[in-house]
């Protein structure tokens, strides 16, 4: 089996296209493996592979009678048979009997097809295995052991080896959840609708309808909610970036001194688990009562007469959020580029000296853009971050204040923060899954975008 | 060629670990095994109820494997709602969560010795338990409600009568009066003492009315009380931090009491809510009379001792003891009859206000956002809108 | 002419002393109240004054022997056995996924690349509770294994920053090792991880501050499984309604006993952590 032969079975349609062949032109072994998985290795002598594939074709079949398909039936309609209950005279009680769960059918539908799908892929490369095999042994070349199988997975497919368990683990708790979610978004599965007692079913594109067009209400509340969450994200993401640039740049500048004991002072805040941090700040910038610590403070200073509502004035709080924001994340920032100032070739900045550049256009016209190039891809994890930035708002205010401008939410509450209640409050699982979808489509597409096109993506072929 | 390998033993993994789950957990031999949730601070508690429990029925020849779950009675729904079938057999719940948790189809019809049940326990806590003629919990308490708790050093026993009455002295004495006005769950003491209504469609739609002129002469009430000086909002730890020093009454329940009891000393004093100035008139601010309540999971395996055992933990013995315990005001009527619960100054002041209690078991989860939003802007004092098309929005929204 | 630039620079200097010290103070503020509140001896959460009128080591105490109702030294040992295995299996993930990316090529590298980077954007707790219900079928619910397997899952996605610091060393050592008969494997082992410590620091930090942050995520998969709760769920309960007056100043203790070996670890392994995101850049 040489490298060019598999390198052909390997193009677009080969696959299909050896079935066929296989079909045609293969022995009984081969034919057999149709049927049977593993048949083809196991009569040309490759018994570890032979047997694997046989035990996945048991396994999944198991599986699908046992499992998947009591699900799969009811995937079209969702369940019908509602829970229902009988009066025993005898005991007097109720006799509950469970109907369809439409959460659990969905659910477990999803993971059959996927499922299905990747036995169908093992299926077909079950045959070409076999097909393959034949072949080898009419040219009469030597067949690969199941020993020198596991040896290439050190090295020829060493990527298999190692995608593998991430893969794996990236399919059952990302992957299937999510499409689990996504379908969610076209169904009517809401508080009206709720399993074990209620069924709930498709619904076509009927709630996207509602979000875009439907009562104002909601609509209204999605576009503010999500102007306020990209002004959020943008300021959070560069305005972080930037002061913690100036004070990385300040703590660098020749001639300060301590730099160590500066950049430590910095990164404790850091090192305190963040819900624990935001929760301390939400209780000190408190307006109420008396008010937090901060108000305190500045009270007892006879700076102010009464407290300030740091969190609970909708401007004040947007603000707010957004400064503490700042001392949160700046640490990671001035840690980052403080490492990467350090790196700056030293004659780039003496030629711009002697062409008599003041510091502002040294920092524009080198410091910065070496930065960007640097830190590309930490931008934009940080922006979808912070676009999802569930934490800092859900601990910091709540989302609050709440005001009736909105539909269900405050002020400050970011798209994630609005979708977090709308499932945990309100049980509307359908809204908030469309909600997702749109938030999800949008970071996705913008990152994508970004990375794709950056320094860093196209940097990437430069060491090789 | 290897890529099918990897492909090949990840099916394999995936598969054999998805199949275990048809054939798991079978216990019939007797066994019952019951799972009840209660809140953390009532782990110890029930744990002696439930040993009480067998040894009281210990001669059935069933063995009882009870087990306890720590879920908090508020967060029982969600977590109820999230996993049915692996929720506890019982589980203690507020009863704002009720029509919630009925919706779903999560409450097990309560049928045995339904009528002892009804008549043991005060009429708010079965109507609260019940939907139409149908009872769907066990009422364990009937303390999940507010008053007035006051320094009686600062405050007379005249002061407290009037909400104008009480901001005066308060003002005299330089102190402040605590409401959470900002919370629905509060202000709807001025609505509904107003006389407004909240409730239910036959389609389980909230229904609303506190716009209409009694509501917007209570919104204006509101108003007025957020404008005092002496008025000062927050979260309870704002009304524990600053009772007996800056604060000298304060709207809250009984959970509250020990906290407050330990600051006012010799001042503490309890009382029902006071009268409040609507449309120029006096006015008795009404209450949520809340209650918490012991539900059976429609999902329970055993139902038949699943109901003998919640009726066993909220029966009249169990409720002293809740109280004895942990001071909880009983709804069962003979044990809240005793001497030393009307002698409780939380609960008497409690039991004086639920005359003008309202179930909440009416409210939908979603009415809370609406109102509190409304009592954020008067907190605010931003008063860029009317209060009567603040209103408007507000029962637009609860309506919705 | 030298001397004004000399005083130029010192007033400079000054100034910038004088801003990093303000600074200096308002970042670490909050985390000395923090430590101050964890010794008051006062109960409440709000007072009308800043500092405490007795001090106590009461908190700290509490925190150990009163455990009925919080077991925070169990929850301290879940949470440091989630962190470290997290920490473990993550680092091997993900070390892997961006060592494959960076390194080896394959057929659909690109389709793999972009669907890791795209899938780690979606919210994850909207799929908590199809999280909880596989795990469930898993067998895995309410157990720290379930919250391992999803902290690490969950890391995979964030593959880039460690390919980043990979694109970085030279390719010519492979090469030389492959004339020389190393596999891939022992390329990986061999050569390209000893050179890379501070991606691995990088990675293992990161790694580890997780289930140290998280506490919806395990309100779900926990459920009214107490033994198993990690700090973050613990403490989080500690200042709801019912016990904010009780157990404020233990909250603050509590934090301060998990902020100390995380701050010592940090501050140890500060300089691979900002050589790792930093990737090629700081070794020019």
């Amino acid at each position: 089996m040489t490298l060019v032969k598999q390198r052909h079975s390997r193009q677009k349609g080969g696959l299909l296209r050896t079935m066929l062949t296989a079909l045609r032109e293969g022995d009984l072994a081969t034919r057999l493996s149709f049927l049977l998985m593993g048949c083809g290795c196991l009569f040309h002598g490759q018994i570890g592979r032979g047997v694997l594939y046989l035990a996945a074709q048991i396994l999944f079949l198991l599986y699908l009678i046992f499992f998947g398909a009591p699900h799969l039936m009811k995937f079209t309609t969702l369940g019908t048979e509602t829970q229902h209950r009988v009066f025993d005279e005898e005991e007097g009680i109720y006799l509950i009997t469970a109907g369809d769960n439409s959460m659990e059918i969905l659910l477990f539908s999803v993971v059959t097809l996927v499922l299905i799908v990747v036995f169908l892929r093992l299926y077909a490369s079950n045959i070409r295995a076999a097909w393959e095999a034949q072949s080898a042994r009419c040219k009469g070349n030597p067949l690969p052991t199941f020993r020198d199988d596991l040896i290439s997975l050190t090295d020829r497919r060493y990527h298999a080896l190692l995608l593998t368990p991430p893969v794996i683990l990236v399919f059952i708790f990302t992957v299937l959840p999510l499409v689990f979610m996504v379908l969610i978004a076209f169904t009517n599965f809401d508080k009206a609708h709720q399993p074990p007692g209620n069924l709930f079913t498709w619904v076509g594109l009927e709630n996207f309808r509602n979000l875009f067009s439907g009562s104002g209400q909601t609509s209204t509340t999605f576009f503010r909610l999500f102007g306020w969450t990209v002004v959020w994200a943008i300021f959070a993401t560069f305005l972080n970036y930037l002061l913690g640039m100036a004070v990385a740049l300040m703590i660098n500048k020749r001639g300060i001194r301590a730099k160590g004991l500066w950049r430590t002072l910095f990164v404790i805040p850091i090192a305190v688990p963040q819900f624990v941090t935001l929760l301390l700040m939400s209780q000190l910038l408190s307006s109420e009562g008396t008010g937090g610590a901060f108000n305190v403070l500045l009270q007892q200073l006879g700076l102010i007469q009464s407290p300030i509502p740091f969190l609970s004035d909708g401007t004040l709080a947007k603000i707010t959020v957004i400064v503490v924001n700042i001392w949160i994340g700046i640490p990671y920032t001035i840690l980052i580029t403080s490492g990467i100032l350090m790196n700056i070739p030293e004659d780039m900045y003496e030629s711009a000296r002697i062409d008599g550049a003041g510091p502002f256009r040294t920092f524009f016209s080198i410091t910065l853009p070496y930065m960007l190039f640097v830190t590309t891809p930490y931008l934009i994890t940080q922006f979808v971050g912070n676009f999802n930035n569930f934490n800092v708002i859900y601990l910091l205010t709540g989302g609050g204040p709440l005001s009736l401008d909105y539909f269900q939410a405050g002020k400050t509450d970011l798209l994630v923060t609005w979708l977090y209640k709308q499932t945990v409050d309100q049980q509307n699982y359908n809204l908030a899954s469309t909600i997702g979808i749109i938030v999800f489509l949008v970071s996705a597409g913008l990152s994508l975008l970004v990375y794709n096109s950056s320094a860093s993506a196209r940097k990437e072929e430069q060491f090789q | 060629m290897m890529k099918k390998i990897t492909r090949l033993a990840a099916l394999l993994a995936a598969l054999a670990l998805l199949i275990p789950t048809g054939c798991r957990r079978k216990s019939d031999d007797g066994t019952v095994t019951l799972k009840v949730w209660g809140s953390g601070e009532d782990q110890a508690m029930l744990g002696e109820m439930i040993e009480e429990f067998k040894k009281a029925n210990a001669e059935e020849g069933k063995t009882y494997n009870i087990t306890l779950g720590v879920v908090g009675e508020d967060e029982a729904k969600t977590r109820v709602l999230e996993d049915p079938a692996a929720a506890g057999d019982l589980f203690a719940f507020s009863d704002d969560q009720m029509m919630d948790l009925y919706n779903a189809g999560a409450l097990y019809e309560i049928t045995r010795n339904k009528d002892t049940i009804m008549i043991e326990n005060n009429e708010g806590s079965v109507k609260a338990a019940s939907v139409g003629d149908a009872l769907y919990a066990y009422p364990i308490t009937a303390d999940n409600g507010y008053f007035l708790y006051y320094d009686s050093r600062v405050l007379s026993a005249e002061d407290v009568q009037t909400l104008d009455g009480l901001l005066a002295a308060a003002n005299r004495a330089g102190k402040r009066v605590y409401m959470d006005v900002s919370n629905g769950w509060y202000n709807s003491a001025f609505f509904l003492g107003a006389g407004c209504k909240l409730g239910l469609t036959d389609k389980g739609k909230q229904t609303c009315d506190f716009n209409n002129q009694n509501g917007v002469n209570a919104g204006k009430a509101i108003k007025a009380f957020c404008a005092d000086p002496a008025f000062v909002t927050g979260n309870d730890a704002v009304l524990t931090g600053g009772i007996g020093t800056t604060i000298c009454a304060g709207v809250s329940g009984t959970w509250n009491a020990e906290a407050i009891k330990e600051k006012l000393g010799s001042g503490y004093a309890a009382v029902k809510l006071p009268t409040f100035t609507c449309g120029g008139v006096q006015m008795q601010m009404a209450s949520f009379a809340g209650y918490k309540l012991m539900g059976v999971n429609s999902a329970t395996k055993h139902p038949v001792e699943a109901m003998k055992l919640a009726e066993f933990l909220t029966n009249e013995e169990n409720q002293i003891k809740r109280f004895e315990t942990r001071a909880i005001g009983p709804s069962n009527l003979k044990a809240a009859a005793s001497e030393a619960v009307k002698s409780n100054v939380a609960l008497a002041a409690l039991a004086q206000q639920n005359a003008y209690g309202v179930t909440q078991r009416e409210v939908l989860s979603s009415t809370w956002d609406p109102l509190e939003a409304f009592g954020t802007a008067m907190e605010a004092k931003s008063y860029s809108r009317t209060v009567e098309e603040l209103l408007n929005t507000m029962v637009q929204q609860i309506t919705a | 002419m030298t001397v004004g630039y000399r005083a130029r620079r010192r007033t400079a200097n000054a100034t910038i002393y004088f801003l990093l010290a303000v600074l200096g103070i308002l970042w670490v503020l909050p985390i000395v109240y923090l430590v101050i509140l964890s010794l008051r001896g006062e109960s409440g959460a709000y007072l009308p004054y800043l500092l405490p009128k007795n001090w106590s080591l009461d908190n700290y105490r509490r925190l150990f022997t009163d455990t009925t109702l919080f077991n925070y030294p169990r929850w301290y040992m879940n949470t440091l056995i989630v962190s470290v295995c997290t920490c473990l299996l993550s680092t091997l993930l993900v070390l892997s996924v961006s060592y494959t990316f960076s390194r080896l090529r394959f057929s659909s590298r690109r389709k793999f690349m972009n669907t890791g980077l795209i899938l780690g954007m979606f919210p994850g707790f909207m799929t908590m509770i199809a999280v909880y219900h596989l795990l469930k079928v898993l067998g895995l619910a309410q157990s720290l294994v379930a919250l391992i397997l999803v902290y690490s899952a969950g890391s995979c996605m964030g593959y880039f920053i460690a390919k980043g610091y990979f694109d970085t060393i030279p390719r010519s050592l492979d090469e030389a090792a492959t004339l020389d008969g190393a596999t891939r494997h022992q390329i990986f082992f061999r050569i390209t991880l000893p050179m890379s410590t501070p991606i691995l620091a990088y990675t293992a930090l990161t790694a580890f501050m997780v289930p140290w942050t998280d506490f919806i995520f395990v309100s779900v998969i926990m459920k009214d499984n107490y033994q198993n709760y990690t700090l973050a769920l613990g403490l989080y309960q500690m200042v709801t309604k019912e016990n904010i007056y009780r157990y404020f100043t233990a909250f603050c203790a509590g934090s301060v006993l998990v902020a100390i070996p995380v701050t010592l670890l940090f501050l140890r392994l500060q300089k691979y952590y900002v050589e790792g995101v930093t990737g090629g850049a700081v070794k020019g």
